[in-house]
């Protein structure tokens, strides 16, 4: 079973853009080893860098934040993004659970 | 993905249908896609594979292409018979999971708009609300009247059409002589020990909302096992 149906994620994207915001979509697309949450999870980035749902338990969105920023800025369609595991002595990011990720990024317009 | 896309998006999930939204990753155009509705030319190549994770319920990305498939699939449906004061918790909690709920009592008083706002609520005997709901493997039963009137009818539809829950409220004393009057009419011991009876899992609380979160506990649990 799989619970699309209980995020509403999607629908907070349509009232920031009908509040005039500018919305990008980060999906996860792919995953390898563990990683925290499953492919379809979803969050949601405006210009501003405010953020809703989550694509890791919190260990990559900072970095996701910032990519929907530039994506915004630079007027791109889309973009995908791959997080590996973290190295712990370093202040990068990535999964600290050892997994591996692919986040799709894509601006609704 | 348009602006457009996102509203159909939204749309179908609203009026409860299944679809899969398939996205080429390398333009970040998207299309729906649904059960026998042709798909665009760019796509077609992939029908067979994306008929397979639609099948399947899965997401990703189709191997050696940029195509990500995301399906949606139904909620579970859940009948909840007794529209008591623990069943306003259980509509409480269903809302953010994958639930539809429909409540049935035949008693007025109980299932009223103003108790369960924007809810399913059909106010008739079990036999007869039965008849306005199509019901399958895939649905699971919530029985909190303990009053066998109105508990055992939706018992008996319940394992006849094999539900995949099926629990009832009550005490252990309250749940033999519902299990004996169950043998009575012709249920075998395998069905009526796949009844949750007392339902819920052992979390010691006693007050409604406690009791309803065990419940649903419950539910979500063997939902996963199914």
């Amino acid at each position: 079973m799989k619970n699309s149906f209980d995020e509403k994620i999607l629908e907070e994207a349509l009232d920031w853009i009908e509040a005039s915001q500018k919305v990008v979509l980060a999906t996860v697309i792919q995953t390898w080893g563990s990683s925290p949450r499953q492919v379809g999870s979803r969050m949601i980035v405006n210009e501003k860098g405010d953020f809703s749902g989550s694509v890791s338990g919190g260990c990559v969105e900072s970095a996701v934040v910032r990519e929907c920023m530039d994506l915004i800025k630079d007027n791109k369609p889309c973009k995908k993004i791959e997080f590996k595991v973290s190295n712990e002595s370093a202040w990068e990011v990535g999964l600290a659970c050892g997994g591996e990720i692919a986040v799709y990024l894509e601006q609704v317009n | 993905m348009k602006l457009q896309t996102l509203k159909s998006i939204i749309e179908k999930k609203k009026n409860k249908s299944e679809f899969a939204i398939i996205t080429n990753l390398s333009t970040g155009e998207s299309e729906l896609f649904e059960k026998n509705k042709p798909l665009s030319k760019e796509m077609e190549a992939y029908s067979n594979k994306i008929n397979e994770f639609f099948k399947n319920k899965k997401n990703g990305v189709i191997e050696n292409s940029e195509i990500f498939i995301e399906t949606y699939v139904l909620p579970i449906k859940v009948i909840v018979v007794g529209a008591v004061h623990i069943a306003q918790y259980l509509v409480d909690y269903a809302k953010n999971l994958n639930f539809e709920i429909t409540i049935i009592d035949p008693r007025g008083y109980f299932a009223s708009e103003q108790r369960f706002p924007d809810m399913k609520i059909i106010n008739k005997w079990p036999d007869e609300a039965f008849k306005e709901i199509e019901t399958n493997e895939n649905t699971a039963l919530i029985a909190l009247t303990h009053d066998p009137k109105i508990d055992d009818p939706a018992l008996q539809h319940a394992l006849k059409k094999k539900f995949y829950f099926i629990g009832a409220l009550g005490s252990k004393k309250t749940h033999e002589n519902r299990c004996q009057r169950l043998k009575d009419s012709g249920f075998s011991e395998k069905e009526i020990n796949s009844i949750h009876g007392p339902i819920g899992i052992k979390l010691g609380g006693k007050s409604a909302p406690e009791i309803a979160l065990s419940i649903i506990a419950q539910l979500v649990a063997e939902t996963y096992i199914k």
